[in-house]
């Protein structure tokens, strides 16, 4: 306990020097503003600003890349609440009681609570951080390849399980995935693989240019089938601060919304994502009167905004102790922790430990920035949803160039986001979600690596994953996961939970 | 442009086109992956070769696209309706403007010369806005007039970026005493200028008909 307030006092001290609180304040901006901006994911404006990165030092670059993502989480609560369409896919389930409350002239309470909910758990998320950081950082350290390699498979599983629509098809998207992560120069005999010759694919699909084109440029031509009607409430926002019965109401539902969330989030796949879907179902379960729900109901709106936020700040939990990314967006991050040349995992925490306790504390200074930026800033970001999207996308599709150029200065890496986006659009229109394709690219050369290196320890023998007895666990509660998705009692329930 | 595919048509052989377009695009890929590595070694367990991997996920991936190819035979689902091609024409033709514009490039007998950002952002902006039939020329002039000079000044200038902003051609022909800088400043100067050119004087010919979004009225 001692050593922990130590720790996060360090951390402050990091994180409160005048550059790293003006890069948190920057990172939170941004994050709001692609958060209220429907069509702008957090995966693509990261990778965007990668460059942007080199010239900083690598804990404020961190420190601004996670305002990002967790400022995200809180613009997105702001469009679905007032225009009715989720600004990131994280606010899905805000819009059905976020934007009736806005129509009954409750708007500024539903930003409020979202706002307050995420703050809330935003803190307790930081806490989880800082407590769980050590003890996994030292299980980390007596995993061998052979633990690795199951935990990798169990965390690919729970991507599956926890995907939405169809099981065989985020399966194929994970096995895709992995498969991209092999083209290139095999590590061990120095051939190459599946390069059709070409001398820029031999390092490998940089994963930049993969997210850029399956997020960035995929989700631009998916946005244009979709012309969206938008209509701003037209009722007054009313007061901001929920009343003592709002938050009488409220308190449990943010309570409950910040456990699962900060659970979803440790796991693999998208727990920012999954965790509102999960708690919205469970207020809904648990209500006295389930029928209030998408009528403006206020635990609709506290308990799915505590999770996502919850859900996007634990999913650090993994990379900071492991080294292995969860999610697109962490693995963005290990792309910005290897350019300035950290290798993600336990080591973090010894090697780097303004880095590690830096940013688990800008956290929490960001969430109480984030705090200030919604609130009374609302009307702003309202006003900045009058850009049309037929001039925000070509905006975007020109960030993207310049981002993408600007990593390595090779146009064929431009030319490459319009190939994978053109591949991803072509995806989406065949009914598969290119997030665990992406999570399987990610995870791959991870994967291959620990396998082979526990195969080559256990001279061939594939028993070595079932004879270590951590492994043999990991890979049981994977097959019993899988098993039970595929149980059609099961399977009757997850497809409820996300047609919600 | 448009190849319409309406839900409820295929209610003959194929029940779920999108799910048998699917599976085809699977398999398509696994035999991709499969072809690409067949003079590799698989090598044994014990010393894995470069192709074993591979080979395997190509599998795995082959069957997932047998599964939904007979799931699209035998359970209904989704049509593969609306297939607008006018958005990925656009969009791509932009990328590729932009990859051939921003620096030199030569392509057998055909040479561009690097035109750098001045050039290939406003190129990008300008033919990736006609993506979408809502496309008006004028806010997509000021957009990338406006535009390009900021990313100019961050990239350029603030963060030092390797990123070409001019064509080389240009600074031959300005003084010699002018740095790469002072150019790069004047240059954007000049489009933020234009831009507000543009913008004002089109503002009164033009409809007010871009607010697609309505403000709150209290806010």
């Amino acid at each position: 306990m001692g050593d922990l307030i130590s720790n996060l006092s360090h951390g402050f001290g990091v994180a409160l020097s005048l550059q790293n609180l003006g890069l948190a304040f920057l990172g939170c901006l941004v994050g709001t503003l692609i958060g209220v901006l429907p069509g702008v994911g957090p995966i693509a404006t990261i990778a965007m600003l990668l460059p942007i990165t080199f010239g900083l030092d690598p804990v404020g670059a961190l420190i601004m890349l996670a305002g990002i993502y967790y400022g995200a989480q809180y613009g997105g609560s702001t469009t679905a609440i007032l225009v009715n369409i989720p600004g990131e896919a994280t606010s899905v389930v805000t819009t059905l009681d976020g934007h009736q409350m806005a129509r009954q002239g409750r708007a500024g309470v539903a930003l409020g609570i979202a706002a307050i909910g995420s703050f809330f758990a935003g803190t307790v998320a930081t806490i989880v951080i800082a407590a769980l950081g050590a003890p996994l950082t030292g299980l980390a350290l007596i995993f061998g390849p052979a633990e690795y390699f199951a935990l990798m498979v169990m965390g690919l599983v729970f991507a599956v399980v926890l995907a939405r629509g169809s099981i065989l098809k985020a399966v194929a998207m994970i096995l895709l995935g992995v498969l991209l992560s092999t083209v290139g120069t095999d590590l061990e005999t120095g051939q190459e693989r599946m390069t059709f010759g070409l001398p820029f694919l031999s390092d490998g699909i940089d994963f930049a240019v993969l997210a850029m084109g399956v997020f960035g440029v995929a989700e631009i031509l998916r946005n244009l089938d979709h012309t969206e009607t938008r209509d701003v409430v037209r009722q007054a926002i009313g007061r901001l601060l929920p009343n003592r019965d709002d938050f009488k109401q409220a308190a449990p539902s943010v309570l409950r919304g910040t456990f699962i969330g900060a659970i979803l989030g440790i796991l693999p796949g998208n727990g920012a994502v999954l965790g509102p879907f999960a708690s919205y179902t469970v207020e809904k379960k648990i209500a006295k009167d389930p029928s209030r729900f998408g009528r403006g109901a206020i635990e609709g709106v506290a308990g799915p905004e505590s999770a996502n936020n919850a859900g996007a700040q634990t999913s650090f939990i993994p990379l900071l102790t492991l080294g292995i990314p969860p999610n697109a967006v962490m693995a963005l991050m290990v792309g910005a922790m290897t350019i300035h040349g950290i290798v993600p995992g336990p080591q973090v925490m010894t090697r780097n430990p303004d880095l590690f306790w830096g940013m688990i504390a800008s956290m929490w200074i960001g969430n109480l920035m984030l705090l200030i930026i919604n609130l009374p800033l609302v009307g702003m970001w309202v006003r900045l949803l009058k850009v049309p999207y037929h001039l925000m996308f070509p905006a975007i599709l020109m960030f993207c160039c310049i981002g993408i150029y600007s990593i390595n200065s090779l146009p064929t890496d431009v030319m490459f986001i319009g190939f994978f986006g053109i591949v991803g659009y072509l995806l989406i229109r065949f009914g598969f979600e290119p997030a665990p394709l992406l999570l399987g690219f990610v995870l791959g050369k991870l994967l291959e690596e620990n396998l082979r290196r526990a195969l080559i320890l256990s001279r061939g023998s594939l028993s070595t994953f079932v004879d270590r007895p951590i492994s043999a666990g990991l890979l049981v509660i994977a097959m019993i996961l899988l098993a039970l998705a595929l149980l059609p009692s099961i399977r009757k329930g997850r497809d409820e939970v996300f047609t919600e | 442009m448009s190849i319409s595919h309406g839900q409820g048509k295929h209610r003959g052989f194929v029940r779920s086109p999108q799910n048998f377009a699917a599976g085809l695009f699977l398999l398509f890929l696994a035999a991709l992956a499969l072809w690409l590595t067949r003079d590799l070694p698989q090598g044994r367990l014990s010393a894995m070769g470069p192709s074993m991997l591979p080979d395997w996920l190509a599998y795995g991936v082959g069957l997932c696209g047998l599964a939904l190819l007979g799931a699209g035979f035998l359970k209904d689902g989704e049509g593969l309706e609306g297939w607008n091609l006018r958005g990925p024409f656009f969009v791509l033709l932009s990328i590729v403007a932009f990859a051939v514009t921003i620096r030199p490039l030569s392509l057998g007998s055909l040479s561009i010369p690097g035109l750098g950002m001045v050039v290939a952002g406003p190129l990008a902006i300008l033919i990736g806005g006609y993506a979408t039939p809502d496309a008006e020329p004028r806010p997509l002039l000021v957009l990338a007039l406006g535009l390009t000079p900021f990313c100019m000044v961050l990239f350029g200038d603030l963060l030092n970026l390797p990123i070409p902003i001019f064509p080389q051609s240009l600074a031959n022909v300005l003084p010699a005493s002018w740095s790469q800088k002072t150019i790069l400043r004047i240059l954007a100067a000049l489009m933020v200028l234009a831009a507000l050119l543009v913008h004002f004087t089109g503002r009164r010919r033009r409809s007010n008909r871009i607010d697609v979004v309505r403000q709150p009225e209290e806010v």
